[in-house]
């Protein structure tokens, strides 16, 4: 949990007994290229909040307006960021989180990542076009797929399921405006 | 004694027949969701916020917090039922409670701890019932000077003192505070960072936030690194009634106690919740053992004392945020916006506005806490199998449950977009290391800090000195000086003490694997 600040990218490096796929040199290098980036991303957001408060108006009558404030969380941010990014470039990465379904001696499989997203997106193009029940079975059943699910169309079949429950439940019943989309738009009025 | 009456009232009121019914389920889908591998107590209540918004205040509220009990215990079963590590809180759970299981004493691991929990529960919540009202009536008196303290102190100890690193949980807690600033500001009118776009004007639902970085965050992370191979559940033979030896009973009921006295103090004050309570409880345990060799190797000391202090801790939690409006842990951070959502402000006035909801609510806690222990110890059969429920379906189901939540709060596909750019945030900050619990309490407490800020300078004319020279608040920098010392101290400690583990640890597992 802690031991790992000042040693290195991923417990993977020294517990994995086989995780040779990537030279170490390699993989530390890529972890430290990816921190700068999001201490970076940090420097930016900082900067724009400190920017973006110059285009904040303020009124005539208030003593401590409405930038005091945003001012300040920039200051945090740029000084907790510009912190991060030399303590990356002196070696001190973070440690990755622990949990129970996740193994740090595997590589990162970007593929699955960009999957998920693309299934997000995709279920909240659908939810107008095909009511919510169907963009739900879609993210669900995609996404145990991509997750490693064994056979896709018993996944799709349980989204199905769960899509629809979901629907009638909270939807049809409880009175939360899922939309029910033009299959089962003339359910609407029986239900 | 009127407290009492009220109290008394509240348990009238809370033993309505529907109002059980609510308490049950609360307790029922908060442990079932709580038991799942990879949600942690933010995680359950975030994503079951939805179901109470059907609900009128008080039997939400009343289902809420036994989603809160359910959650925080649920986590416990997992960590000493599966074989991986876990949720930070419940980490030294998972050190004893998983060897005990290994071999074959996890019955016993299990009943430890559900009896723990209730004991602690338990004490805690009279702690609450003393404690609240007469803190809610002297925090009518603080100024807006002295909230500004309150609040600084919150966002150092979460920010910068809970986490592995400083600066890492300061950027985590910059994030917050600048979602939090998004929107149109309450005080002038003025939009700020919306970029012109409408969805952004109301500001961000802090659901969004929550439900984004835990359960998209997570899901993403997990599927990036997903662990291979058969789930690893250690089996639960014996029946129920032979659970605890006498033995057992002997060896457990001090830790309990000493796990209550340590988990509710530091679940009050804002230090940060359960993690440190139940690191100090296992450390108190297992110096004052006289087996102390026994610990790393299953001593049941170090199951009953960290899992009373943990649950003592949450109900600790519930003090600040109830009297002081002030959230002080990622959980309390969602619950507080629960209570938002209904239009209720927790804070000094709560007890005096709404003395029959708070009473209400503070009686469901025992009542939750009751219905926790007759529920988890015969139910274990059912938290096992759903500790076998396949990962693939699992994490395809909480996106599809996150999905939900997102869009259930405004009926705006426009959220589910803001839930998506956070989710992929929570993964890089997993990813590099960055805690999660500032960014969540950051985004909560910031507007509220820079409205009392904005009105103490409004008071004081723009004089700076005011916010140092209030009697309350120089006494609350004072300590939060004294808490970054102790804290800074503590931390070293749990670093060397966790290497310490981690090496003892290491060395039988490597055995088991090899071939």
């Amino acid at each position: 949990m802690s031991s790992l600040t000042t040693s290195g990218p991923g417990r993977g490096d020294a517990a994995g007994p086989s995780g040779s796929r990537t030279s170490p040199q390699a993989s530390r290098f890529r972890g430290r290229l990816g921190e700068l980036i999001f201490a970076a991303v940090g420097i930016a957001l900082g900067l724009f909040a400190l920017i973006g408060s110059f285009g904040i108006r303020v009124p005539e009558s208030n003593r401590v307006g409405p930038t005091v404030f945003p001012i300040l969380v920039a200051v945090i941010l740029l000084i907790s960021s510009v912190a991060v990014l030399i303590g990356v470039l002196r070696g001190r990465l973070g440690s990755p989180d622990e949990s129970e379904d996740v193994d740090l001696s595997h590589g990162t499989d970007w593929l699955a990542i960009l999957k998920l997203v693309v299934l997000l997106v995709a279920h909240l193009l659908l939810i107008g076009l095909t009511g919510w029940w169907l963009a739900a079975a879609v993210l669900f059943g995609g996404a145990a797929w991509t997750l490693g699910a064994k056979r896709w169309w018993v996944a799709l079949l349980v989204g199905l399921g769960l899509g629809l429950a979901i629907q009638i439940l909270f939807g049809e019943l409880l009175g939360l405006s899922l939309p029910l989309g033009p299959i089962l738009g003339w359910l609407g009025p029986l239900i | 004694m009127d407290n009492l009456t009220l109290l008394f009232q509240g348990f009238a009121d809370a033993l309505h027949p529907e109002f059980l019914v609510y308490a049950f389920l609360g307790v029922l889908i908060g442990t079932a969701i709580g038991v799942l591998p990879g949600i942690g107590p933010a995680m359950t209540v975030a994503l079951l916020l939805p179901l109470t918004y059907t609900l009128e205040p008080t039997a939400a509220l009343i289902t809420f917090a036994g989603i809160y009990y359910g959650g925080m215990y649920g986590g416990s079963t997992t960590s000493i039922l599966l074989n991986t590590p876990g949720e930070s809180a419940s980490i030294v759970t998972a050190i004893e409670g998983n060897k005990m299981a290994k071999l074959g004493r996890g019955a016993a691991a299990l009943a430890t701890a559900a009896i723990g929990s209730f004991i602690a529960g338990t004490i805690a919540t009279i702690g609450l019932t003393l404690l609240a009202p007469t803190l809610a009536a002297l925090a009518v008196k603080l100024g807006p000077a002295d909230f500004v303290a309150l609040i600084v102190v919150a966002f150092i100890t979460v920010g910068a003192l809970l986490g592995n690193s400083v600066w890492r949980g300061l950027v985590s807690l910059g994030f917050g505070l600048f979602l939090g600033l998004v929107g149109t500001d309450v005080l002038s009118g003025q939009q700020r960072y919306t970029l012109g776009i409408p969805p952004l004007a109301d500001g961000i639902d802090v659901v969004l936030i929550a439900v984004g970085l835990f359960a998209v965050g997570e899901a993403l992370y997990v599927a990036a690194r997903m662990r291979s191979g058969p789930i690893d559940v250690i089996p639960i033979t014996k029946g129920w009634r032979s659970w605890l030896s006498k033995e057992d009973w002997r060896r457990s009921w001090r830790p309990w106690l000493r796990g209550t006295a340590i988990g509710f103090p530091i679940g009050s004050i804002p230090a940060g919740g359960a993690d440190v309570a139940t690191f100090l409880s296992y450390a108190t345990e297992k110096k004052l053992s006289k087996k102390s060799s026994e610990f790393g190797r299953g001593a049941i000391e170090g199951v009953a004392g960290p899992e009373a202090a943990n649950n003592a801790a949450a109900a600790g939690v519930l003090v600040p945020l109830l009297t002081l409006g002030l959230p002080t842990t990622a959980t309390a951070a969602i619950i507080l916006s629960a209570f938002q959502s209904y239009g209720i402000q927790p804070g000094p006035q709560l007890f005096t506005n709404q003395p029959q909801l708070v009473w209400t609510l503070i009686a469901s806690l025992y009542i939750g806490n009751v219905i926790l222990l007759v529920l988890n110890l015969p139910l274990v059969g059912v938290w096992v199998k759903l500790l076998q429920i396949p990962r693939p379906y699992l994490y395809a189901g909480i996106l599809t449950f996150a999905a939900f939540g997102a869009f259930a709060v405004n009926f705006a596909i426009a959220d589910i977009v803001i839930l998506l750019v956070i989710g992929v945030l929570g993964y890089f900050m997993r990813r590099f290391g960055y805690p999660i619990a500032p960014l969540v309490v950051g985004m909560i407490l910031g507007p509220m800090g820079e409205a009392q800020l904005r009105k103490a300078l409004q008071l004081s004319q723009g004089d700076l000195s005011t916010l140092v020279l209030h009697p309350f608040a120089a006494v609350a920098y004072t300590l939060m000086a004294l808490l970054i010392v102790g804290a800074l101290w503590l931390r070293r400690r749990q670093r060397r003490f966790e290497e310490v583990l981690t090496a003892s640890l290491a060395v039988p597992e490597k055995v088991n694997e090899a071939p």
